[in-house]
């Protein structure tokens, strides 16, 4: 299945790109997408992370669906 | 009526102060957020914000939903601006009219301690010799 990942800011800057499309196998999690990632972008392991899916901030533990999209950001800094 | 909107032009803080206004209302607070150009001694030449605009709308509505069930309030504006700001210019403006000021007071603090804390934007600071993306110190739930 296929997974959109979505980058921002600090996270864009290490990934290079700011949305890429990840081939992952079913019964997938967040936490194995980022662990599939952190072995291609190593930095990103020095930032904490936070994730969301489907625009809702997620834990990481849930199981993804064809067509998901992550996101994954360093603490949000607005305002 | 309530608002909520992501911006690259420059926001008109009284256009959103009276975008708010309701006939039973008699206070409303805005909060003008703006760039500052010295954080611990240190100075800005300007800031670049960036928003996860679909999840960044969405956190803003649930947190006017949330402000409105916990404070006795009427209406909520929020505008946040995105991309290059310069020193001085406002970055977010939230207006919450209510029927008496105090509670206009508490829910504009309230929503700009959470939004800071759970709306998905990213600032980054840029120095004379550098820059960075700041990342927040509070932990979204």
């Amino acid at each position: 299945m296929r997974i959109q990942v979505l980058f921002f800011g600090a996270t864009a800057d290490i990934a290079g790109k700011r949305r890429i499309a990840v081939e992952m196998a079913t019964k997938t999690t967040a936490k194995d997408v980022f662990e599939k990632l952190i072995t291609e972008h190593p930095q990103l392991a020095s930032h904490k992370l936070h994730t969301s899916l489907n625009q809702q901030y997620a834990t990481g533990d849930e199981i993804l669906s064809d067509g998901d999209e992550l996101a994954i950001f360093t603490a949000v800094s607005g305002g | 009526m309530d608002f909520f909107e992501l911006t690259t032009d420059p926001i008109d803080i009284t256009t959103v102060a009276r975008r708010v206004v309701p006939p039973e209302c008699g206070a409303t607070v805005t909060l003008d957020g703006y760039v500052r150009q010295f954080t611990k001694g240190r100075e800005t030449l300007y800031l670049e914000y960036e928003a996860y605009e679909r999840m960044a709308l969405k956190e803003m509505q649930k947190l006017i939903e949330a402000a409105k069930a916990e404070y006795e309030i009427a209406n909520v504006g929020i505008v946040h601006r995105t991309g290059k700001l310069e020193i001085g210019e406002t970055s977010v403006v939230i207006s919450v009219a209510a029927p008496h000021r105090k509670a206009a007071f508490n829910a504009c603090e309230w929503l700009i301690k959470e939004l800071k804390r759970t709306v998905p934007i990213w600032k980054k600071e840029v120095y004379a010799d550098g820059e960075e993306w700041i990342e927040g110190d509070a932990q979204p739930t």
